[in-house]
């Protein structure tokens, strides 16, 4: 039982923009030197390659490409780093890695590939907004 | 210090590459030359050459999957040739930290936004495998 108690520090502030992206990319590239021993911690060998984790996690970084408060971008970083730090401690298990970051990821009423692709039009976009 | 010892034991201990052909001759040609071929105790042959370290560096950004691999030559600016953006750049100086087994600092990296930047610091890289 490797459990590595992260060092507990000072919550990071950034003071402009251009810090909270650095900060991104540097999480980034944390996140992508601790990929080879994801792979071997849960045995992903068969199921996905690198490169293609390496992408969905610039996918889910992407999603909030959007946000421009430097606060919000650092606590969105806080949630990004401990989700990091449970999987590389092994606090996770294999079908939860498939299932949040090597199936593509479907919308939030499953139109994804687990579910039944012929679900009607009408049902689509009553799940997206009360008018239509 | 000890970088200078290292040359200084491996001359003692590197077999002269000259003195095997000479005993191995007489009885098997064939032999004694792939014995010359194998160099054992060299440290001279890791070194990558300029054409592998740039065939590497295209194949790793071709294979990405947000790059059209027939705009890829070793002159392109991934920004500003294939439309990438930040985010990007870093995930390819990713890739090809991992297929050249390099750790890059993060002054460096940042600098590295187009191929033929890449393909300079990987091939003065030395420990580039």
């Amino acid at each position: 039982m490797a459990f590595t108690m992260r060092a507990v520090k000072v919550p990071p502030s950034s003071a402009s923009l251009e810090e909270a992206r650095h900060r991104v990319f540097d999480f980034f590239k944390l996140a992508c030197r601790s990929l080879p021993k994801v792979m071997d911690i849960y045995n992903l060998d068969d199921v996905v390659t690198i490169s293609q984790l390496r992408s969905s996690i610039s996918a889910q970084i992407r999603k909030n490409a959007h946000i421009t408060n430097p606060k919000v971008i650092d606590m969105l970083l806080l949630k990004g780093e401990e989700e990091l730090s449970n999987i590389v401690e092994h606090a996770k298990q294999r079908h939860h890695i498939i299932g949040q970051y090597v199936v593509e990821q479907s919308g939030p009423h499953g139109e994804g590939s687990t579910k039944d692709p012929s679900t009607s039009q009408f049902l689509n976009n009553f799940y997206t907004s009360n008018y239509f | 210090m000890a970088a200078a010892l290292r040359p200084a034991i491996l001359r003692h201990l590197r077999i002269p590459a000259q003195a095997q052909s000479l005993s191995v001759d007489q009885s098997a040609p064939f032999l004694s030359s792939v014995m010359n071929r194998i160099r054992s105790m060299s440290s001279h042959d890791e070194h990558l050459t300029h054409e592998e370290v740039v065939d590497r560096v295209l194949d790793v950004v071709k294979s990405y999957p947000k790059v059209d691999p027939s705009k890829v030559t070793p002159q392109v600016h991934f920004q500003k040739d294939l439309g990438l953006d930040s985010l990007d750049t870093v995930e390819i100086v990713m890739a090809l930290e991992e297929e050249f087994k390099l750790e890059i600092p993060d002054k460096e990296a940042d600098k590295i936004d187009s191929c033929p930047l890449a393909i300079e610091y990987i091939s003065n890289h030395p420990m580039a495998a």
